[in-house]
This record gives C-alpha cells, sequence and structure tokens, in this order.
C-alpha cells in the first residue's frame, strides 16, 4: 500500500467514522433517557440523505436544504416518540409488551422506506456535493488526492458532536436529560418535565440522523434499503460506548469507520463484515464498551 | 399549607391508602410514623402527584391540586425528597444541588447563587465536597445534600420520606436538627418515618397502619404512650 493510499483510505475512514459517531449518538441519547431507541435509526438518516439530494438537484441553496432536512426530521423525531412509542407506554399499563418498541419503530422505518422508494425509485443515485461545484474536487494530501467533500464532512461531523456534548454537559437541558436518564420520578420531583425531555431527546436523535444523512449523501450511493446498514454499524459503535459513555460512542465510531475503510481495501467482497467481528471480540473481552467504567459516563 | 381528605390510592389496581386525613399547618413539623408496608411512601407519592389519586382530595394553599402533574407542584413549591436521597450520581454535589432550582420559573442566577450559599452555611461539609461526584458521598452527606436540594427550590412544605433510614445515630440527630430550624424558619414539613426518633422535634403525630391512619395526637402525648405504639407498630 502506497503513502497516498493509506491517507486516502485513513480520511475516508474518518469521515464515515464520523458519521457513525452522529448516528450513533443520537441511538445513545435516545436509549439514555429512555430506554428505548429508534431501529429505524438509519432510515431517517436515509430520508434525509434523499430529501437534501431532491432539494439540491431542484437547485435549493446548501444552507436553505440542510434547515429544510432538520426541521421535517425533528418534526418525524417527534411524531415517532407520540405516535409509535408513547401510547405503547400507556398499553403497557394495561396489557404489559415491554419492547413494543422495538416493532413499532421497525414499522415505521419499513414505511419510510416504502415512501422512498415510491417517490425516488429502487436505484441506486448519486448525491450532488454540499461544498463543492462538482464531484472531481480535490485536494492533495501528503501527495494523496482527497475529495474536499470528505474533509469538510469529518470537520462539520466533529463540530456537531461537540456541540452536542457541550449541550450534554454544560446546559440545564442537559443535566435535565441525567435526571431523567437516573430516575423519570426524581427527576419530576426535581421540577423537570419528564415528557418534554424525551420528546427533546427523540428529536435531538432524529436530527442528528438529519445532518448524518445530509453530510452522507455526497460520499455515499444513495438507495433506499441503505438505512439498515447504518442502524446496524450504529448499534455497533453505541455498544462500544456501552450505550452510556459518549467519548466511547466517538472513538468507537472513529476506530469503526477506520477499520471498515481499510478492510474494504484488503477485501472488498466481504469488507463490512471485519468491523463488526472486530465488535463482536471487543465486547467480549470488555462487555461494558472502550470506557465503559470512566468519568465521562452518564449512568 | 397540605390537607388530604379521605384520600385512597394505589398501584396497579391494589389499594394501599384507605380514607387517609392529614393535615400540615404552616411552619409545623407533622410526622407520620408506619411500619414497612404501612403505605408511608405512597402517601408522598400521591401527594406529589406521582401516584394518582382514585378519590378524595388533596388542597396545596387551600387549593385542590388532584391531578397536577408532578414536576409542577414541585415547581410551585411542594418539595418531596424521596427514599434513599436519589442523588444523581454523575453530576457533582453542586450540580445535584442546582438542578431542581434550575427548573423553577423566572428564577435568576443571583438567587441560585444566593440560596447556594445558604446551603452551604447548613451544612459546610456540601461546600468542601461541592466538585465531587454526588455518588461518592457518604449516606449521611448524601441525606444533606437531598435536604439542600429541596431547600434550593424554596419550598413551602418539604416531604421527607425515611431520611434516617441507614444512618448512624448521630447523623440522624443532624439530619432532625436541620428540620427543626427548617419548620421554626415557617417551612411545613412533612416527615415519613419508622423509628420514633424524630418525634421529639414534630409538633403533631399521625400512625398509619395498612394504608389507613390509625391515631393521630400531639407529638408530645404520644411519646408518653409508647405501649400503644408498639401496638400500631406491629
Amino acid at each position: 500500500m502506497s503513502a497516498a493510499n493509506f491517507v486516502q483510505l485513513l480520511l475516508s475512514g474518518l469521515a464515515m467514522g464520523a458519521i457513525y459517531a452522529l448516528t450513533a449518538t443520537g441511538l445513545f441519547i435516545a436509549h439514555l433517557a429512555t430506554t428505548r431507541l429508534n431501529f429505524g435509526q438509519g432510515d431517517f438518516l436515509m430520508f434525509a440523505a434523499y430529501l437534501s439530494m431532491a432539494l439540491l438537484l431542484a437547485g435549493v441553496p446548501v444552507l436553505l436544504v440542510m434547515v429544510v432536512v432538520l426541521v421535517v426530521l425533528a418534526l418525524m423525531g417527534w411524531g415517532l416518540e407520540r405516535f409509535a412509542i408513547r401510547p405503547l407506554d400507556r398499553m403497557r399499563a394495561l396489557v404489559g409488551g415491554q419492547y413494543s418498541w422495538v416493532l413499532t419503530t421497525m414499522g415505521v422505518a419499513l414505511i419510510i422506506q416504502n415512501v422512498v422508494t415510491l417517490l425516488w425509485g429502487k436505484s441506486s443515485q448519486y448525491s450532488p456535493p454540499l461544498f463543492s461545484a462538482n464531484r472531481q474536487n480535490v485536494v492533495q494530501v501528503f501527495g494523496a488526492g482527497v475529495f474536499v467533500e470528505e474533509l469538510l464532512v469529518i470537520v462539520a461531523a466533529l463540530a456537531v458532536i461537540l456541540l452536542f456534548y457541550a449541550l450534554l454537559y454544560r446546559t440545564r437541558q442537559g443535566r435535565a436529560i441525567y435526571a431523567v436518564a437516573f430516575s423519570p420520578d426524581t427527576a419530576a420531583l426535581l421540577g423537570i418535565d419528564v415528557r418534554r425531555t424525551v420528546v427533546l431527546v427523540f428529536v435531538m436523535a432524529s436530527v442528528l440522523a438529519a445532518i448524518s444523512g445530509v453530510l452522507v449523501g455526497p460520499i455515499v450511493t444513495v438507495q433506499p434499503h441503505m438505512g439498515l446498514v447504518f442502524t446496524v454499524k450504529a448499534f455497533a459503535v453505541a455498544s462500544l460506548g456501552g450505550f452510556a459513555n459518549p467519548l466511547g460512542v466517538l472513538v468507537g465510531a472513529i476506530l469503526f469507520g477506520v477499520a471498515e475503510s481499510f478492510s474494504n481495501y484488503v477485501n472488498s467482497a466481504f469488507g463490512d463484515l471485519y468491523p463488526l467481528l472486530l465488535v463482536m471480540a471487543l465486547l467480549v473481552i470488555k462487555p461494558s464498551g472502550l470506557f465503559g467504567e470512566a468519568k465521562t459516563d452518564v449512568r | 399549607m397540605i390537607a388530604l381528605e379521605k384520600v385512597c390510592a394505589g398501584i396497579d389496581r391494589v389499594q394501599i391508602l384507605r380514607d387517609v386525613d392529614i393535615s400540615v399547618e404552616p411552619g409545623k413539623l407533622v410526622l407520620v410514623l408506619g411500619a414497612n408496608g404501612a403505605g408511608k411512601t405512597t402517601l408522598l407519592r400521591v401527594i406529589s402527584g406521582l401516584v394518582p389519586l382514585w378519590s378524595g382530595n388533596l388542597l396545596f394553599d387551600s387549593k385542590s391540586i388532584a391531578g397536577q402533574p408532578a414536576h409542577e407542584l414541585a415547581r410551585s413549591g411542594l418539595v418531596h425528597v424521596p427514599q434513599g436521597r436519589q442523588i444523581i450520581p454523575t453530576l457533582t454535589v453542586e450540580e445535584n444541588l442546582v438542578i431542581g432550582a434550575s427548573h423553577l420559573p423566572g428564577i435568576t442566577q443571583e438567587t441560585i447563587a444566593r440560596r447556594l450559599e445558604a446551603e452551604y452555611e447548613r451544612f459546610p461539609v456540601l461546600k468542601t465536597r461541592r466538585s465531587l461526584a454526588g455518588g461518592s458521598l457518604s449516606g449521611g452527606e448524601q441525606q444533606m445534600l437531598a435536604v439542600s436540594r429541596g431547600l434550593m427550590m424554596a419550598p413551602k412544605l418539604l416531604m421527607l420520606d425515611e431520611p434516617s433510614l441507614g444512618l448512624a445515630p448521630q447523623m440522624v440527630q443532624r439530619i432532625l436538627g436541620a428540620l427543626a430550624g427548617l419548620a421554626r424558619s415557617g417551612i411545613s414539613v412533612l416527615l415519613v418515618e419508622q423509628k420514633t426518633m424524630a418525634l421529639e422535634i414534630a409538633d403533631h403525630a399521625y400512625v398509619l397502619k395498612n394504608g389507613a391512619i390509625v391515631h393521630s395526637a400531639a407529638a408530645s402525648d404520644i411519646v408518653d404512650h409508647t405501649e400503644l405504639f408498639r401496638h400500631y407498630m406491629s
């Protein structure tokens, strides 16, 4: 492998890793506060990628596209909690069924897949780049030709993650999420509106999927069934953070993305398999995740 | 301050409280004594809105509060310090103190800072531990933190669920001393306990047995009737 090759693989690995970090953080935050999550997280990402592609192709300016996709996905996150998750809690008191949300969120994912297929067709498509005029915008990094798009995806995704951590660790709302994660009853006794906080985490999860979708569109091919792969990988990455440690999610995602990039270079047929095997092996050795007992742990 | 009128409530379909009448006047410390399983925790959870009322009425500041969500009641001055202190282990002592107060409507940073100083004065050990994780404190320190966290919300009524649980007698005396001081300063206190130590500081005491009030008297009268009391607690 040449040095140029190495840099290229490393950077595309970092770009995908940053995307996985965003998607997995969405799973993590919803699970933290509610012990539930969206099994269609990857399909929310897919929908965001399609929506942004359609708007970009229609000539809508990039900033406006981002705003529209964020707002639409935020509403979808709200709707998911309101119609696919909350009614189940009411039913549970009467008829039981602690894990019904797995089915309903997967059901929503199937609906989204089919709506997207109806609207945009089954075939793979290429989304226009966000930050450059065309797909040939390449800069030289250590002698390697690297897409500007990929570099900016890394920067944007990491910026969003840092912003998210600041929100979680430094604001009143973030501490309210901690309190709800610890105990909804205790949170309510501290004057925290638990229901609002639950809605908020699902909206946040959905917005994170939206950002991932907008960013990932131009660096992969977009097709209606791409979502499940992202859900599975985000799950693997969130497990590396023990579903409790945001730093573990971030580091795990970066490692996963880079591992995947190199494994696809070595074996393009089964490249996606090896990083997942790696995660399984890691979880066997350390079931609590990379930094399971560290101080950044929220529970 | 708070009055319960013929309150019935339960969890799932099992009735726990039966026609409970309790009232706490402003600035008084009222004690509810009961054995394990008598319904003490449910009683407080019904008042603070965590467990729905089946029938009867709840009056807070002479307004009915039945059916109001718990977080709204907490913001309006009905503060419940739950059993087992429920300190959020990964937040620091200071973050734990501030979290409740920060959700009060219209509160300013200055007010929070002022109350924080007052609590550090009440329990100086909290100040020395202010930047440690709440989970690293001892049981007694956590109980002080729980009481202070409640007081940060400027309660009109402070309800405490067995604050003496798992604490050394010395530490219990210290917590009870602080509660007596609160009542003197005009805050109503409703304390539920299994142990009788708190009778010394209470104005009035009720005995709860199998979800019903079986005895109600001025605390000073009960002290002389330990025999009767032992009967109810068995």
